[in-house]
């Protein structure tokens, strides 16, 4: 099945579209992620009205480079500006920085690139090797099962967002019904379709760009400083740094691991995998090494871990169709609507876009490891851009990707409407990616669990009845009550605090 | 006037309430209308969003609750707040970028574009004309160009039909 795959997706991938397109992916990837406030989630949903017309794997192509490319390019600022570009790079900068304050910032450029492109790659081979496992596994699942999948898929992204968890299943269940609006599957009958434009509800696109673009926007003019204009100096790092980073190989494997691992965990991402291959990184390390005061390893840790997350995110979302962050959601859109569904069908129907994705994926951690090293001047440059003609230059893009999806004026007021949302939830603190993920595993969860009472003989009693369905059943039963137990116990601990010192 | 976090929360309070309302007020009138709010799992349409909308108002309600419980502790008087005057340019780039959408279509990309750009780089600060209308001006049509000459795709050309034949 694997090797099928991927003999099969060399035709889709082998194209001169699909090459220049990955390549600058991973271009674009890096100057988003290189600019504060950008990143990689804002790349893809940018890009997007720009992809749906696009053949399958090379849109896909394009939007992963986006993804692994962004994940990287949030060291550049990092490193340079002790501001990460991306959360991403949060972790990156406590060796990164004092690198670069010692003079080795070409080093700690060039190391964080070949670490996110060599964890990258290890992702990727996790990725190659597991999905089509899992969804071999998964191809045995009926209704009951597919129906908890989505389930535990949003309750765990609610669970671990930022935020309550409350809010967090309260922006869900919003995406929940978001996804209701239009032309009902079953009884074709009309739910909420207060326009004719919206017989088939609103378009994914127009959602996300307004939900995170929008009122991401809004944020950035708020906070201010909107012409600071940074002063760096040029930085050239070049291909030793490969070999710098293969020195501390068993670290990077070690970090790939736990990037992979976390990336595959629904919710947990990559700033969550940075910080802990720190953390393990810097208890394995000896003391000379000087973790904290510009250690080659400490860079290799974090970059590698989250590089290799976004191959470990790419294993649920394409063996199961469950996304396990925001970027993910948004490639799950991305696949709808080029037409393919991903999920055990994808492996057993199309094997040539599941093999052409996993070789884009591959490639675009090459391409990263030579555009970075070569490009990175550029990279450096785009740190100079004022913000006050970035916010502009955004929403126009936003504007007109958006009208390009269909020509239609209405996605345009979408997109607006739910950037004001956006700008709200945002406010009152309500994490924003499980509206999204409600809305891409809405359809799999309401069909699912309709198509199961369908065939049930005992009700809702069939999702206990089988036992993968049974499990998952638990697994957020689970879920749920240890965020409920954490969030106590937080509590407590904070009001401790707050006791001890009322000042 | 300071806004506080807690004034946010109350309004996304109410866009959820009236989330729930509208939900149930659908299913009792046009679903019903419809015969798609009553029968089995095939038939029943309005029986899933029902059954979430419940669960969201079951979870604004305990939200309720547990903000009335913390409210001394969490929100008092020095909780972090945003003067409202700093609300201003973000709600002024809201209206600039919809009333950018609105005329869009009635006066053409190439008259609406220009103007939206240089009325946002103004709010955000420049102050220099000629470094607020090149960049208008050169992003404007290098937007253009981009979606008209290699996207193909025809952008609004308002009630003068203003498109650029690339």
């Amino acid at each position: 099945m694997l090797a099928q795959s991927l003999i099969q997706g060399l035709d889709q991938f082998f194209t001169p579209l699909t090459l220049i397109l990955t390549t600058l992916g991973v271009i674009f990837g890096l100057v988003v992620g290189a600019l504060p406030g950008l990143g990689p989630l804002m790349g893809i949903v940018l890009m997007l009205p720009f992809a749906v017309d696009m053949p399958p794997v090379s849109a896909m192509g394009f939007l992963i480079a986006i993804g692994v490319g962004g994940s990287c390019g949030g060291s550049i600022s990092a490193i340079l500006l002790r501001i990460p570009g991306t959360p991403l790079a949060a972790a990156t900068l406590f060796d990164g920085y004092p690198m670069a304050q010692k003079g080795r910032a070409a080093d700690a450029i060039g190391i964080a690139i070949s670490a996110s492109a060599l964890g990258g790659l290890f992702g990727g081979l996790v990725l190659i090797l597991t999905a089509p496992v899992l969804a071999d596994f998964a191809s045995n699942f009926a209704p009951p099962e597919y129906a908890m999948l989505a389930l535990t898929g949003l309750i765990s992204i609610a669970v671990v967002s930022d935020g309550s968890l409350l809010k967090g299943l309260m922006t869900g269940a919003l995406g929940l019904l978001i996804a209701t609006i239009g032309t009902d599957e079953f009884s074709t009958g009309f739910r909420f379709a207060f326009h004719y434009e919206m017989l088939n509800g609103f378009h994914i696109v127009a959602i996300v760009v307004g939900i995170f673009a929008v009122s991401e926007m809004a944020q950035q003019v708020q906070a201010g400083n909107l012409n600071e204009k940074p002063t760096v100096k040029p930085v050239r790092p070049g291909f030793r740094s490969v070999l710098l980073t293969l020195r501390h190989w068993k670290n990077l494997l070690r970090s790939s691991t736990i990037g992979a691992a976390f990336g595959a965990l629904p919710g947990v991402g990559g700033t969550i995998s940075t910080f802990a291959s720190y953390a393990v990184a810097k208890a394995m390390s000896k003391p000379e090494e000087g973790y904290g005061k510009g250690a080659e390893g400490g860079v290799v840790a974090t970059e590698s871990a989250n590089n290799a997350t976004v191959g470990g995110a790419m294993v649920p979302t394409l063996a199961l169709g469950i996304p396990g962050e925001a970027a993910s959601a948004v490639l799950i859109g991305a696949m709808l609507i080029l037409g393919f569904f991903p999920g055990p069908a994808l492996f057993a129907d199309q094997p040539e876009i599941a093999g052409g994705i996993f070789l884009v994926y591959l490639f675009s951690n090459v391409s990263l490891l030579v555009v970075g090293i070569v490009m990175t001047p550029v990279f450096v440059w785009v740190l100079r851009l004022k913000k006050s003609y970035l916010v502009p230059v955004v929403l126009l893009l936003c504007a007109i990707g958006t009208f390009a999806l269909q020509s239609s004026v209405f996605d345009l007021w979408v997109m607006m409407g739910f950037g004001v949302v956006g700008i709200l939830l945002r406010a009152g603190g309500y994490p924003l990616a499980p509206l999204v993920i409600g809305v891409i595993l809405g359809p799999l969860l309401e069909n699912n669990l309709r198509r199961s009472l369908l065939i049930s003989r005992e009700g809702y009693w069939i999702f206990l009845d089988r036992p993968v369905s049974a499990i998952l059943v638990a697994a957020n039963v689970l879920l749920i009550a240890s965020a409920i137990f954490w969030t106590i116990r937080l509590r407590k601990a904070q009001r401790a605090r707050r006791a001890e010192s009322p000042d | 006037m300071m806004i506080r976090k807690i004034h946010a929360e109350w309004l996304v309070t109410l866009l959820f309430v009236g989330v729930v309302a509208l939900v149930f007020q659908q299913a009792a009138t046009d679903m019903a209308r419809q015969g798609i709010a009553s029968g089995g799992p095939y038939d029943n349409a309005a029986a899933y969003p029902k059954a979430i909308a419940a669960l969201l108002g079951g979870m604004v309600a305990l939200q309720l609750a547990l903000r009335l419980l913390r409210a001394r502790s969490d929100e008092g008087p020095d909780a972090p707040g945003v003067p409202l005057r700093a609300l201003l340019r973000p709600a002024l780039m809201v209206a600039i970028f919809a009333l950018y959408l609105g005329s869009l279509a009635p006066l053409g990309y190439h008259l609406t574009t220009p103007l939206m750009l240089a009325a946002l780089m103004l709010l955000a600060g420049i102050r220099n004309p000629v470094a607020i209308l090149v960049p208008a001006l050169l992003i404007s049509l290098g937007f253009s160009f981009v979606f008209e000459a290699w996207l193909k795709i025809v952008l609004p050309g308002g009630f003068l039909h203003l498109n650029i034949p690339w």
